[in-house]
Order: structure tokens, then sequence, then C-alpha cells
């Protein structure tokens, strides 16, 4: 099709920067990534945060972060940038800015630099080393100007990961293990089994994530380990080992049975404990889903849409159970995902990637291309052609249930009649 | 502007965009990182702007910036006019364009040779010292300038509203109700309702009218051009109460040599002061012997904000309480700027008295939400018939608020 010869194959790709637009006219687009950190710091209780930018920015902070103060005294202010700032940087008036919130008796402060802060090169960083001194509130930034942050998952990263400047707690506590990136209740995302199993054996666990207070950030360098069951939450793992020598496991990118196992089996060592039989019935169910399911998906060709968390290791499964990847839509593509693209590729296969970013013409583009079924969101009321969507909502669980759900899924749309003539049965 | 509780004055890009985004049959393209435009859109959809003009982005890298390229504009119009075939197209710059200096206007006349079957308008105001209401009057004078085409006046009477755009508070319920009036009394239908309710076609018939009603000061410079253009006589002025109404009215006579329908303006009158008579009793008597309950607050547009002030103190006997208005260049001694330090004192210090201001405020300081007159807005507005504030039926719809804010406050 003349329509992709712009898209590059996956193996192609190097970093998020190289993915192109599927259709070049974005309507209406992916979120900035101002969006989900104004969203992570209203959900952290304690946390404060400057937001700086233009009027548009600042005022559409608001959406997400609508009050300027939370309920345990923190401060969501914004500051706007001046024309005359916009010339020769705003560090003065964010200074005084910090020292007003710091007086109003703000605790910490995450400040958000936004488009126009990092194209003029606005020095955050090197103004919180020399003020921090006169500060009683403990402060960090994150950088995110959507011109070289693309979509909103590095919004999130990239704010967990600034949260890292916040743990002063130097203590270890060997019975104490940190879950990054889920909060203990989420409303809508089911426990994974894996987590009680472990405080059952002795343990505690510091849930790092938004729903987190500042108090758990503040400690998150007591933990003998951390457990990674978000995408979003890897470069704050990263960032505690490198600079606090705290291991992580990766729980999230696990899909497949023998995946769990080895996962499960790796972390049981490092704890010294054992599983026995805990997720003994959850394990043979997904095991007799996976056969249920090579059977019936052998073959298929998919296209990933929007709203889908870990697009490259879900696409390894899926490779796994036979299915065949065509058009990838990337919102992001972590360090980590490398290895995933070269799993995919091992199995012979280099789909094309991209970033959906207009919904009526894209979803042209993926009717044309015919596929067999597609995973996440596009608008198509008519349901034209097979979907799988709400995979987005498997962030933060982890383990055989997640898998098993995924399963469910898939087979509720694919395992008929029509489609299992199109497989290799 | 430095720090900021609450959103801070819109930029001009931002007024330049929620004049244009209810135009039908037009695209609007952003140069500018995504973000912009999706939350753009989103506090539109929010104010009830659907189905109008179809808002894209072209989005920007680092190495656009750094290679100052602009290809990504190119295959923006190229595929925006291949699915959609807009009448005209929109270019604007967002914020980063503007710092690093790319030439929209040129773009624009680059891009008009290309595609020489559809209308190119670029828009400038991006710069970092104009403000929303600067936005507003160049893109309704723009709008004004470029688009109506050379036409004869319309054998039977009309008008244009100039000026309702999707910045205001109910600018629909506002122009619906002016529209209806004018309709009744003049039997004078409406060409073009720029910007909240039009077409390109509307915009292009705009000279054919008979007269110009401006709602708000941005539009007056539009008015005088078409004025000179078309030699079409203008009224600017927001009316707000019964006997504000009625002058409105009748200057509209005045201007245009029409006569009233003395029948159908009675009866708007009659049913007006039909029910606001339950109320009156009431305003009375708390005006005689609780004056400071009447003290009437209020903050939002210099337009509005006099308007309903009128209404309050000159028809009703209430007494002025602290006004402000939401522009630096609009204040005057009676009705001031007032920056966010100011009006969130004048917030904390209200006792006694209605207050009137935007949805933020009046949420963040617990106060009643039915007395938004002003936006910053904090809810949807999907409903585009909810009441007015201007014309007769505004008149009774404040009456009621202001009945309601006394019975909650007792």
């Amino acid at each position: 099709m003349n329509e992709l010869k712009h898209l590059k194959h996956l193996s192609e790709a190097k970093s998020a920067n190289g993915i192109n637009f599927l259709n070049p006219a974005v309507s209406p687009g992916t979120h900035c990534p101002m969006r989900m950190a104004s969203v992570i710091v209203e959900e952290i209780k304690g946390l404060s945060s400057l937001l700086v930018g233009m009027p548009e920015c600042t005022t559409h902070s608001r959406l997400f972060s609508p009050n300027p103060e939370g309920t345990q005294g923190e401060l969501h202010w914004l500051y706007v940038l001046d024309a005359h700032e916009v010339v020769f940087g705003c560090r003065e008036g964010l200074v005084e800015a910090l020292h007003t919130m710091d007086n109003a008796g703000a605790k910490a402060i995450l400040i958000i630099g936004t488009c126009v802060p990092e194209l003029i090169g606005e020095d955050l960083e090197g103004m919180i080393y020399e003020i921090q001194p006169q500060i009683k509130a403990q402060l960090t930034f994150v950088m995110l100007g959507q011109f070289k942050n693309v979509s909103y998952p590095t919004g999130s990263w990239k704010t967990l990961r600034a949260m890292g400047a916040l743990m002063s707690e130097k203590t270890t506590d060997p019975k104490r293990i940190n879950v990054l990136g889920r909060s203990p209740v989420e409303e809508h995302i089911e426990m994974p089994s894996l987590l009680p199993a472990i405080t059952d054996r002795g343990f505690s666990l510091s849930y790092l994530a938004p729903g987190a207070n500042l108090d758990d950030f503040a400690n998150g360098r007591k933990a003998l380990l951390n457990l990674v069951v978000s995408p979003y939450a890897q470069p704050l793992a990263e960032r505690m080992k490198a600079e606090f020598g705290i291991p992580y496991l990766e729980l999230h990118n696990r899909y497949s049975v023998a995946d769990i196992d080895a996962i499960y089996e790796e972390l049981a060592k490092y704890l010294s404990v054992s599983w026995q039989n805990t997720f003994n019935e959850e394990r043979q169910e997904v095991l007799a889903l996976e056969t249920r399911a090579k059977q019936v998906l052998n073959g298929l060709r998919f296209i990933l849409a929007l709203r889908i968390d870990l697009p490259l290791p879900l696409s390894v499964y899926l490779g796994q159970l036979g299915m065949n990847p065509m058009l990838l839509h990337l919102e992001e593509y972590y360090p980590e995902d490398k290895k995933h693209a070269a799993a995919l590729m091992a199995m012979g296969y280099d789909p094309l990637i991209c970033r959906m970013v207009n919904d009526e013409f894209d979803l042209e583009t993926v009717e044309a291309l015919s596929p067999d079924c597609y995973f996440g969101y596009l608008p198509d009321w008519e349901r034209k052609i097979p979907c799988i969507p709400d995979v987005f909502d498997f962030y933060g669980t982890v383990g055989y249930r997640r898998t098993h759900h995924l399963l469910m899924r898939i087979l509720a749309v694919i395992d008929n009649d029509e489609l299992l003539e199109k497989g290799d049965r | 502007m430095g720090l900021h509780r609450f959103k801070p004055l819109p930029s001009g890009r931002m007024g330049t965009l929620w004049t244009l985004a209810t135009i039908r049959n037009t695209a609007l393209i952003e140069f500018g990182c995504m973000g912009h435009l999706l939350y753009s859109g989103v506090s539109l959809k929010r104010a009830g702007v659907i189905d109008a003009c179809k808002l894209f982005s072209t989005h920007i890298d680092e190495t656009d910036i750094a290679l100052g390229r602009t290809e990504r504009l190119n295959q923006t119009v190229d595929n925006v006019i291949r699915h959609h075939h807009p009448a005209v197209v929109f270019l604007l710059p967002s914020a980063i364009p503007q710092v690093i200096g790319t030439d929209i206007p040129a773009l624009g006349k680059e891009l008009q040779a290309e595609f020489p079957g559809v209308r190119f308008l670029s828009f400038g105001e991006g710069g970092f010292d104009v403000i929303k209401h600067q936005g507003v009057t160049a893109a309704l004078l723009l709008l004004a300038k470029e688009l109506p085409l050379e036409v004869a006046k319309t054998a039977e009477p009309t008008f244009n509203i100039i000026g309702s755009c999707a910045d205001m508070f109910r600018f629909q319920a506002d122009a619906d109700e002016l529209v209806r009036l004018v309709k009744r009394v003049f039997k004078m239908d409406p060409l073009c309702i720029m910007t909240s309710d039009t077409t390109v076609a509307d915009l292009e018939k705009m000279g054919g009218a008979h007269i110009n009603l401006v709602i708000r000061r941005e539009g007056e410079p539009a008015a005088i051009h078409l004025k000179k253009r078309f030699a079409t006589p203008y009224l600017t002025e927001r009316p707000y109460g019964v006997d504000g109404t009625t002058r409105w009215i009748e200057k509209i006579a005045a201007i245009t040599g029409l006569s009233v329908n003395a029948t159908e303006l009675k009866e708007e009158q009659q049913v007006t002061q039909r029910c606001l008579a339950p109320a009156l009793p009431t305003f009375r008597h708390l005006v005689r012997s609780h004056p400071e309950e009447t003290r009437l607050s209020l903050g939002g547009h210099a337009d509005v904000v006099k308007g309903i002030l009128a209404y309050g103190c000159e028809e009703l006997g209430f007494y002025q309480g602290t006004c402000w208005c939401d522009c630096p260049q609009m204040g005057n001694d009676r009705i001031p700027y007032f920056s966010e330090s100011e009006w969130i004192t004048a917030l904390e210090q209200h006792q006694k008295g209605f207050l009137m201001t935007t949805g933020e405020a009046l949420k963040w300081s617990g106060r009643n939400a039915e007395m938004q007159i002003a936006n910053p807005d904090t809810q949807w507005r999907l409903y585009r018939q909810e009441p007015p504030f201007v014309g007769f039926r505004g008149a009774i719809h404040l009456a009621n608020l202001w009945m309601n804010a006394n019975t909650e406050e007792d």
C-alpha cells in the first residue's frame, strides 16, 4: 500500500523518535506527557507541583489537576512565562515562586517543565542544585516538552523516575519489598495473586505509584527488592538500581506460562521462599487456554491499535500463539523493548510500526489492510473488523490471571467459525 | 505572568482558536505539538462546540525545530484537503513556532499556490505579549476582511451578529436569544452569527446585511471594516434587562430605519414583566431593608459585567458591590481589571450580596455554582438551549438566579 511506504519496520526502530505517524494529519492525537505528570502528582498524597509553561499548557493542565490545593496541604500551582521570560529565561521568577510555595507549606515539589521551558533550555537541574539548601521543601523536576516526548507514556515514566530524587531514608529493611507501578487498592484492576502470596511469607509490600503517600516514596530506599508491575515504573526501578543498588524484577512483560513460571521461580529464590501449590489452579487454567488459543489463533494476522501498554511484549506472546503481526502502533519504545523486538524478529516477524494519531483516517487505513483482527482502540463503531478492546486495563496486574483474562477476551472474539476458517487449522 | 493558582489569562492564540473553531465547513491546522490542540478540542467539546470546524495538528519534533522543517504542515494540509474538502483552511501557530519564528503567513501563501481550490487564512496573534481578547479581535477582523464577497444588500432586512465566540460563557444561548428577539420584533433574519453558528457561505454573505449587531467590544474593528466596505451600520451593545433590551431594540430601529412590531415587542415586555412580578416585591424589600444583600459583585468579561450591573442597579435598585473585568485593556474606574490575587481577595472578602463570576472561582470558593457568568468553566455544556443572560429571557433568568441565591442565603 502506498499509504504505508513512509513507515519503518520494527527492525529499523532505534528509539521512540523514529516512529512515523500512520497518517500525518493529527486529530485528535495522543495525550501530552504533561497530562500524565499532572495526574500523577495530584494522586501522590503530600506531593506538591509547579507546572511551568505557556498559557495553553497551564490552562489545559487544569483539565487533569483541577484544584490548586489538595486535601493534605499539597499545592498544585502554575508558573506562566511572559514574553520577556521566553527570551531571557524564567529562572529568577521560578526561584521566587518556589520560595513562595515553600513558605506556603509545600513538603516536596515536583517541577514540571513543558514545551517552551524545554525549548529555551531552562536549566531546572542547576537551579534546584543551587536553591535546594535555601528551601525546606524537597525539590525534583521533570522536563516534558512534547516535541521531545511524543506521547503520554513518557510523562508517566519520567515523572515516576523523578520521584527517585525524593528517596531520603537510607536504612534497609530486609523484609520490605516495593511494588512499582500500582496502588494497594486499584478500583478496576485486580490484585495479582502473587502479591498477597508474598505478604503471606512474612514480607511487607510498599506500593510506589499514583495513590501512594509522599512518605512511601521517601522510604523507597529501605526495600530489599523492587517488583515492577508496569512499564511506566521500570525507569524508576533502573534509577533505584543505579543509585541505591536495589535490584528489581520485571513482572509486567511476562505473558506466557513459561515466562511467568521463570520469573516466579527467580523471585522465590531471591526471597528464599517456596510458592508450593499457591498458583497451581490458575496456572493450569491458563495452560488449558494457551493450548486452545494456539489451535484457534494460529496464522491469524493482527494489528495493534491505540491504548495498549505493552505492544511489543504482547506481540511476542501473540507470535508465540501463532499470530502474525502486520502493523503495530507503538506509543513508546522503551530501552528494554529492544529485547522484545529481537524476540519477535527471531520468530520471523518484522511488522511495520507506526503512531496512530488520526482516529478517522487511521481506521480507514486499518480497514484497507484487512487484518483478521486488531487489538486496542479505534473508533470502529460498526466493528467491521473483529476487535479485542480494553487491553489497556491490564495495567498494574501481572501473572497467570492477567494472561487468563487476555486469552478469554481474545477467544471470546476470535473463537467463531468464520475466523477459524481463516487460520491455519 | 508568573505564579498562578488558577488558569492564567488565555493567550492570543487561544482567543483566535476559540473564535475560529465554531465555523462549519472549515478546517483549522495548528503547526505545533499535538497536545495543544488535543486539549483545546476537549475544552471546545466541553463548551458545546460540536460538528463545527475540523481541528488538526501537525505535531512538531526536535528535528523539525533544529532544521526549521515545515513539511509536516504540507503533508497535513494535503491529507486534510483530500479527506474533508474544507472551503477554508485556517493556519495557526502554537507556542513553539512562535519561539523559533516560523513564518506561518508565508507558508500559507505557498500553500495557497499549491492548493488553489481552497482558501487559506493564516492567523498571527501568537506573540507572547498578546492575550485572548486581542486574539479574538484580530481573528474577527481578519475574517471580516477576507471572507465577505461583494454582494448587494438583501431585499428584505437582514442582520449579522458579531462577537458570539466560544470563549464566552453560554455564548450559544445568548446568541439564540438575540436572534429570536430581532426576528420577532423586526421580522429580520440573520445572515451570519459570527462565529458561533456560521458557515463560510454565511461569512461570504455578510456584506448583504442591513445592520451589524456587535455584542462585545472585540467585534468593533470588524464592524468598522464592514461599515467602510459595505456601508453597513453597526451597534455595539450587549443588551441586559428589560429596559436595556428595549433600548437596544429602539437603537436598532433608529439605525436601520425599520419599524418595531409594537405588538410583538409589547408582548415580549409583558411576558417578561409577568415573570418578574413575583420577584419584584422581594427585591424591593431587600433594597429597602437589607441593602447589603443586594450588593451585586460581578467578575468576568467587561461587557457582561457592565450589562448585568446596569440591569441590577438601574432597573432593580441593587447596589454595586466589587466588580471587575478579566482583561487588562478593558478596565475602568467603575469596573477595573483584577489580577488573580485581586479577585481572590474579592472572593475572600465577599460576605453579603450576589456574587457572580467564573465557574472556576465559584467552585474553588465553595460559592453557588449557578451564579456563573464567565469562563473559565468547570463543567460540560453539551445542551445549548440553556437560559441566556441577555435579552428579555436573560432578564428573567438573572432575576431567577438572584431570587434563588437570596433564598439560599436565608
